[in-house]
């Protein structure tokens, strides 16, 4: 699979974290999208159906958790990730949907390579159970 | 009975009396109340490197001068028949800064005039006592610094991301880079020979390493306090330690720097342990810290001997117990006493934070109510052992 087959949809209310981590996917060769809001990811996500959805958890509006919870019953098959600066545990309702501690990123990423690696496994992933 | 069976009795008795008084870690003298000495026990003797000959007779305070201060109220304790204890005395600064109990009883018996003294090395002790009052400290904060963590945290990724950018739009491996360079009219391979040249390259991969830095200051006070309340599971001790060691292989520092590929490692799993209660996160963390450290101490060493790391697990008096030995240069006992101190290191500014160990230590005794500890000598390798309860975190 080509890397521009592989939709990439960041949410992050801060701008400085959108544009670096987007430079970087995009320069990769991924498609991707970036929101500030979990608000505006959901009117997105079932439109474009990204492999995977990088969310941070401290947002403006509803928190990360809400959002995932909220968008993985719009596009189920999406992989969610959480990219966040705090201490975060996943709650019932996040393990509930597959995820697992692998799944949250703490902020920084030293090498964002290590993200790339993370995309390219989950979309793997993904076609296989498609 | 005659005679000569009961001396034969009385000396079985007495043999007996000064083996326990030479099985005891205590150092025991007897003395008079000018302190001359009739008795001492053979801890006394290592003490001092005198021996029990020798010091028969000879006054107490001028053998061991350290504790001359002490000494002079044996009269005052067997005048008025009241024991004295001093629990904390210092001997020697810096590394080989000590500390003793020492306790004064009267003789209670028809030998009156005599006292006995008992002193106690209480280093480790006063130590442990101040390692747990910092950890207390640590984990205090730990709680504001989670609060402020978001804050920085950001701030620093955008700063290593672009740095990590940056060294990308130079790289002369990505197409792009170039057709954006020709048409601006520039040569990329030019543009790369300048920055070469300026050291511009230098400065991007330092913006790195002071940002990983500066995150892995900021992780790491985290860690003192609680990740995850709900987050303990059973896990096989095997399991966890083949998943840091798989951990530790792709870790960017352990390959580049401490050469971890190089290191042999062995493992010595026991069959019949059952699965540990445990934040899995948090002792993962631990045995990679300790880990971690292990190949620094052997790559720093510069060994010519194989670098090897030896892990073993066992049952040991109901608790699940964790071996990490390295066969490094070890640590003098002013060192080993020390390293669980928050911000103790001894590598270089810049290499160590000091945290690692520390952070080890509030996670298995505040977080696991397990153990920590270090055996080590200098030029024998270290020898780092973790207990945990078997049902640590209910
Ligand atoms: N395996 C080891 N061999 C030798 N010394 C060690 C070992 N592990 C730890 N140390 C000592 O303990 C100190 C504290 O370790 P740590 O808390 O991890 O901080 P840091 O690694 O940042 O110095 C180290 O600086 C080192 O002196
Ligand atoms: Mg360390």
């Amino acid at each position: 699979m080509n890397n521009a087959d592989i939709k990439v949809l960041l949410v992050d209310d801060d701008e400085m974290i959108r544009d670096c981590v987007a430079a970087y996917l995009e320069d990769e060769g991924f498609s991707v999208y970036c929101v500030a809001s979990g608000e505006e990811a959901l009117q997105l996500i079932a439109a474009i159906r990204p492999a995977v959805c990088i969310s941070d958890m401290r947002l403006s509006g509803m928190n990360g958790e809400e959002f995932i919870v909220t968008a993985h019953t719009l596009s189920p098959e999406t992989c969610y990730l959480i990219h966040t600066g705090m201490m975060y545990c996943l709650s019932d309702e996040l393990h509930a949907i597959g995820m697992s501690a692998d799944d949250v990123l703490l902020k920084p990423i030293h090498d964002l390579s290590k993200l790339v690696n993370k995309i390219k496994q989950c979309a793997a992933i993904r076609r296989c159970t498609q | 009975m005659p005679h000569s069976d009961i001396a034969k009795q009385v000396h079985k008795h007495k043999k007996t009396l000064l083996d326990i008084l030479d099985t005891l870690p205590s150092i025991i003298v007897r003395v008079d109340r000018n302190g001359r000495i009739n008795l001492v026990n053979r801890r006394f003797e290592q003490f001092s490197g005198i021996t029990a000959a020798e010091a028969k007779g000879k006054l107490l305070q001028t053998l061991i001068p350290q504790f001359a201060g002490e000494l002079q109220q044996v009269a005052v304790v067997i005048d008025c028949k009241s024991p004295l204890t001093n629990a904390r005395i210092q001997s020697g600064s810096g590394a080989n800064l000590r500390y003793y109990s020492l306790q004064i009883y009267p003789l209670d018996s028809d030998v009156s005039g005599m006292a006995v003294i008992r002193i106690d090395d209480i280093t480790e002790h006063v130590r442990i006592e101040d390692i747990m009052a910092q950890t207390e400290k640590m984990i205090m904060i730990s709680g504001m610094a989670a609060g402020m963590a978001h804050e920085i945290n950001n701030p620093l990724g955008a700063i290593l991301q672009h740095a990590q950018n940056i060294e990308r739009r130079v790289s002369a491996d990505i197409p792009a880079n170039r057709k954006a360079a020709a048409e601006v009219g520039a040569d990329l391979d030019l543009i790369r020979a300048y920055m070469q040249k300026r050291g511009i390259f230098d400065f991007i991969s330092h913006i790195r390493s002071a940002g990983i830095r500066a995150s892995d200051i900021i992780s790491n006070m985290l860690h003192f306090s609680r990740r995850c309340d709900s987050g303990t599971e059973y896990i096989k001790l095997s399991e966890l330690l083949d998943r840091v060691v798989e951990l530790a292989g792709t870790d960017y520092d352990m390959k580049k720097k401490y050469d971890f590929p190089r290191i042999e490692l062995q493992r010595f799993y026991a069959a019949d342990l059952p699965p540990v209660q445990m934040s899995v996160t948090e002792i993962e963390q631990v045995v990679l810290n300790v880990i971690k450290n292990a190949a620094e101490a052997m790559a720093d060493a510069g060994m010519e001997r194989q670098p090897r790391i030896t892990l073993r697990t066992r049952l040991s008096e109901g608790m699940a117990q964790i071996d990490i030995e390295d066969n490094g240069p070890g640590m003098d006992e002013a060192t080993r006493l020390r390293i669980f101190e928050p911000f103790f290191s001894t590598k270089e500014v810049g290499v160590g934070t000091g945290l690692g160990l520390s952070v080890a230590y509030a996670i298995v005794t505040k977080g696991h109510h397990g153990l920590i500890e270090a055996h080590s000598r200098p030029g024998a390798g270290s020898c780092f052992t973790i207990k945990l309860p078997l049902k640590g975190r209910g």
